[in-house]
């Protein structure tokens, strides 16, 4: 188990920075999770910690020791793939002895260990299987038993679950949730699925263009967004862009915004950011300054209703903005497309965007 | 023509490395690589680069005989190329015989491997598959001599023949040019078959299904989906039948008699019985001049077409 | 797929037995004579063994035989070796004029065997390298690693670089990774190059005609030099054997990998 810290590193392939400059801290025993949409450098940068690919600059250290110029085979990593990359030419108990094996161990010993992990991943009785005598969970399984049989300083996964479906994959989540908890191996996750990322991690970092916009905790990001594209790449949100006067926000068509205590002392352009989840739709005006009754901020239309279940999305026409708000099944009926509401929300839930990084 | 057929791993790669290596990446590609590269390049350059090279300065040098070493650097050889019109006349006389031969295996060939693909199915394709690439392992002389068992007054055909017909016919196709180009077909065809299956089989079938739900009969599916997605095997396979058909003497010799005189068999001459070894390196390296400005005019026409 | 109507793929099936035919008719016509009495192929069909007899004692064919079977074997071997390691290379790395560097390997397919075996004679006889059965081996190997190239690299193709990644992320060195992972998961392909490479050498006439001396021949050649001095059913006999060997030879093999079927 290890502390993973990158230094300053980057990459470049020809002309394009697939990784500029990056820095970030992976604490021992945590589980990270490194999300950005394809072309971001996350992979590239999992490959750089794994020792696929080497910086152009900057340093990694595995628990102190500098790594960047070490082979990936002399790095004690374990890897899961995206597709596996079990060997097909062995059965489940060769994939996973291989590491073993190739460090020199023999007998007893090695085939306890195997059968300790194929027991964690709860595959003990699939160990003669081939691979592709597998279901793609059980690959999985296998893959993940592979990595971990050699206790490696820090467990690396690509994108390991986007083969899997849907309900396979939320089982996998906790399984993988509760192995790494178990084994207490630091680990680092790339996904570029945002609902896998805030579900399984302990901190994210949020990649774009090569560069780390924000990292931290999930619900610190997800309430906390530091620019537009982490508040949009990480759930979804609407963009109110205005100018702050007088502590409030005064949108582009005249509206008053209230903002947060203590966002509004600086004047100026200002971009907020307001979940979906937070907006609350209502037929008739709520009175104003009524216990737990937001304050209205606008009038508009319904356009759209999109039904998922638990839960139905309306998109709300407000003289020519666009507002998204999800309302819980239940309580309040439901509003039919054409019907005039008024769009409201507490002033604390407006998220304020730093103005600078990752505005596209 | 041929390069073609090496699957090129250029594309595989990029889709780990999305994007191109860098400049040092490259050099130290090659560092790698060189151990494994270098004796197959070794063992080439010894048996082909090496030799070429000789035969190109063999064929400048005026003696008879490679035992002299009183000789001199000339053009002789390739004046007597073009002052005997017979030379020319037998060069293409053995490129049409080349692409005669090549054409038929085309059209036999390609039909078969077709079904082979896709009508066949499972254990009866792979048998059949094997039994079509068996003969490689049988020995090509044997089996150009067989058909003189077969074609030749008295063979199996006139025997036959005459068994059902009721009057008496005299079938003796021996020593004739068209013995020549079935012996020839006969050798090469299993090249077609096999090259045309391989690429045909590459076909996903959702491709034809694709153009038969779009209303297309199956033939213009065929002409127009299927034909061009194969057209990298009919390809290679075209080659490695033209090249070596186009200087073949054995067979000639065989089953054409003295009507089989080709340029090969002219070439074999010049080492065998008259040795005249720079005249006979010079209509080599002539052979190997327009054989090679074939491949290179016909290569992009082809690609072209594709 | 859409299956074809019933009588197309019927049509298909029949058109496939008329190609065997053509392609099996001679092949079972010297077997046949192989057992014929006739040393000229009188008919009616009178059976006997006495060519296989007369092979036993034919000294000459027996010595070229074995000839060939040599030189196939040790070319299968050296070819299949150089070949697999070139395509590994190939298939592994990355470089400037690599595209040059593949083309390069195509001369042996891509020039007819007549001036390969002609260019062979004259530089070996320049050089003292010689002919007989060495420069035969010199030349079989060439013209063979084409062959095995393309067969293990569209193998290659197949495989997934990420099997390799992965071997290393574990622990395994380079020599580990390829002999563990690599190499078992294309064997298919390097058995096929191998068997390629023996029916190259083994059926090769024209490269071995030119370098053969009258102490050192194989089995072609020495066939050629019968035939045109007059040719014996001996031949066919030795022929027959050889076709029976190698049909049984290629189904056992075909039984651990399967060629060309559904993968």
């Amino acid at each position: 188990m290890a502390r993973v810290e990158v230094q300053n590193v980057s990459l470049t392939f020809g002309a394009h920075k697939a990784v500029d400059d990056v820095s970030i801290a992976f604490e021992d025993g945590g589980f990270y999770a490194l999300l950005g949409p394809s072309g971001s450098g996350k992979t590239t940068l999992l490959r750089m910690i794994a020792g696929f690919e080497f910086p152009d600059a900057g340093s990694i250290r595995i628990d102190g020791e500098a790594v960047e110029n070490v082979p990936v085979n002399r790095r004690r990593i374990g890897m899961v793939f995206q597709n596996y990359a079990l060997f097909p030419n062995m059965s489940v108990e060769g994939n996973v002895a291989f590491g073993l094996e190739v460090r020199g161990e023999k007998g007893e010993s090695v085939r306890r260990a195997v059968a300790e992990a194929l027991e964690l991943v709860q595959l003990g009785p699939l160990a003669k299987r081939r691979p592709h005598q597998l279901s793609g969970g059980q690959r999985q399984r296998v893959a993940l038993a592979r990595a971990i049989v050699t206790k490696p300083r820090v467990l690396l996964l690509d994108e390991p679950l986007s083969a899997l479906d849907k309900a396979l994959r939320t089982d996998m989540q906790v399984e993988l949730k509760r192995i790494q908890r178990e084994v207490g191996v630091t680990t680092i996750f790339v996904t570029h699925d945002q609902d896998e990322a805030l579900s399984i991690s302990d901190r994210i970092g949020i990649l774009k263009d090569g560069r780390i916009v924000q990292e931290g905790a999930p619900e610190d990001i997800y309430d906390r967004p530091a620019s537009e594209f982490a508040a949009t790449f990480l759930g979804d949100a609407n963009i109110l862009t205005g100018v702050v006067r007088d502590g409030s926000l005064r949108l582009d068509g005249g509206t008053a915004i209230d903002l947060p205590a203590g966002s509004g002392d600086v004047p100026g352009e200002l971009r907020c950011a307001i979940r979906p989840e937070r907006v609350r739709i209502s037929q008739s005006m709520p009175v104003t300054g009524a216990a737990g009754e937001p304050p209205e901020h606008m009038r508009g239309v319904v356009t759209r209703r999109l039904f998922s279940g638990s839960a139905s999305t309306y998109f709300i026409d407000c003289s020519g903005r666009e507002m998204k708000a999800i309302v819980q099944r239940g309580g309040d009926a439901d509003m039919a497309v054409g019907s005039p509401v008024c769009v409201h929300w507490n002033a604390d839930d407006l998220i304020p965007l730093s103005a600078g990084d990752g505005r596209d | 023509m041929a390069a073609g057929a090496i699957p090129s791993n250029d594309t595989d790669r990029k889709e780990t490395t999305p994007m191109a290596a860098s400049g040092a990446m490259k050099q130290n590609g090659l560092r790698k690589a060189l151990p494994l590269l270098l004796p197959a390049y070794a063992w080439l350059t010894l048996a082909i680069f090496l030799p070429l090279s000789a035969m190109v300065y063999f064929s400048l040098l005026t003696s008879m005989s490679p035992s002299e070493q009183s000789s001199s650097l000339t053009l002789a050889n390739y004046a007597t190329f073009f002052s005997d019109p017979l030379y020319a006349t037998l060069l293409l006389r053995s490129l049409k015989l080349g692409l005669l031969v090549t054409l038929i295996c085309v059209l036999i060939g390609f039909p078969a491997a077709y079904v082979l693909a896709k009508i066949f199915k499972g254990r009866a394709r792979e048998a059949i598959f094997l039994l079509v690439i068996l003969p490689f392992w049988s020995n090509s002389l044997v089996r150009v001599f067989s058909w003189s068992m077969v074609l030749r007054e008295g063979g199996i055909l006139d025997t036959a023949l005459n068994a059902i017909l009721p009057f008496h016919v005299t079938f003796d196709l021996m020593y004739s040019f068209p013995a020549v180009v079935i012996g020839l077909v006969h050798s090469y065809l299993p090249y077609m078959v096999l090259t045309c299956y391989l690429s045909l089989q590459a076909i996903d079938d959702a491709l034809i299904e694709a153009a038969r739900s779009l209303g297309a009969t199956r033939f213009t599916t065929l002409r127009r989906v299927v034909a061009p997605l194969a057209l990298p095997g009919v390809l290679a396979g075209s080659a490695l039948i033209f090249i070596p058909v186009v200087g073949s003497f054995m067979e000639p010799r065989i089953l054409g008699g003295r009507t089989g005189t080709l340029y090969g068999t002219v070439i074999e001459d010049q080492f065998t019985a008259v040795y005249n070894w720079p005249l006979g390196a010079a209509l080599s390296f002539i052979l190997l001049a327009v054989v090679l400005v074939i491949l290179l005019v016909s290569a992009p026409v082809l690609r072209k077409a594709a | 797929m859409i299956r074809a109507p019933a009588f197309l793929s019927g049509l298909g099936r029949f058109y496939i037995g008329l190609v065997l035919a053509f392609l099996y008719l001679p092949l079972v016509i010297m077997a046949a004579m192989s057992f014929n009495v006739s040393p000229f192929y009188q008919l009616p069909f009178e059976g006997t063994t006495e060519w296989y007899v007369a092979l036993a004692q034919n000294d000459g064919l027996i010595d070229a035989t074995i000839n060939s079977l040599e030189i196939a074997v040790l070319t299968t071997i050296i070819a299949t070796a150089l070949g697999t390691a070139a395509s590994l290379a190939l298939f592994r790395y990355d470089f400037a004029g690599k595209r040059i560097l593949q083309a390069l390997l195509f001369p042996p397919i891509a020039i007819p065997w007549l001036i390969s075996g002609t260019a062979m004679l004259i530089f070996f006889f320049g050089t003292g390298i010689g002919r007989g059965l060495h420069a035969i081996l010199l030349g079989h190997v060439a013209l063979a690693l084409p062959y095995v190239i393309i067969v293990v690299s569209a193998r290659l193709a197949t495989f997934s670089k990420d099997l390799e990644d992965a071997a290393a992320s574990l622990g395994a060195t380079g020599w580990q990774t390829t002999r563990k992972v690599t190499l078992p998961c294309i064997a298919p392909g390097i058995v096929a190059g191998g068997l390629f490479a023996f029916a190259v050498s083994f059926d090769q006439f024209v490269v071995s005609y030119f370098l053969a001396t009258p102490g050192q021949t194989t089995l072609p050649v020495e066939i050629y030099a019968a035939i045109r001095k007059g040719f014996t059913p001996e031949i066919n006999a030795v022929s027959t054997i050889i076709i029976v060997f190698s049909m049984s030879l290629m189904l056992v093999v075909s039984r651990f990998f399967r060629f060309g079927g559904d993968q």
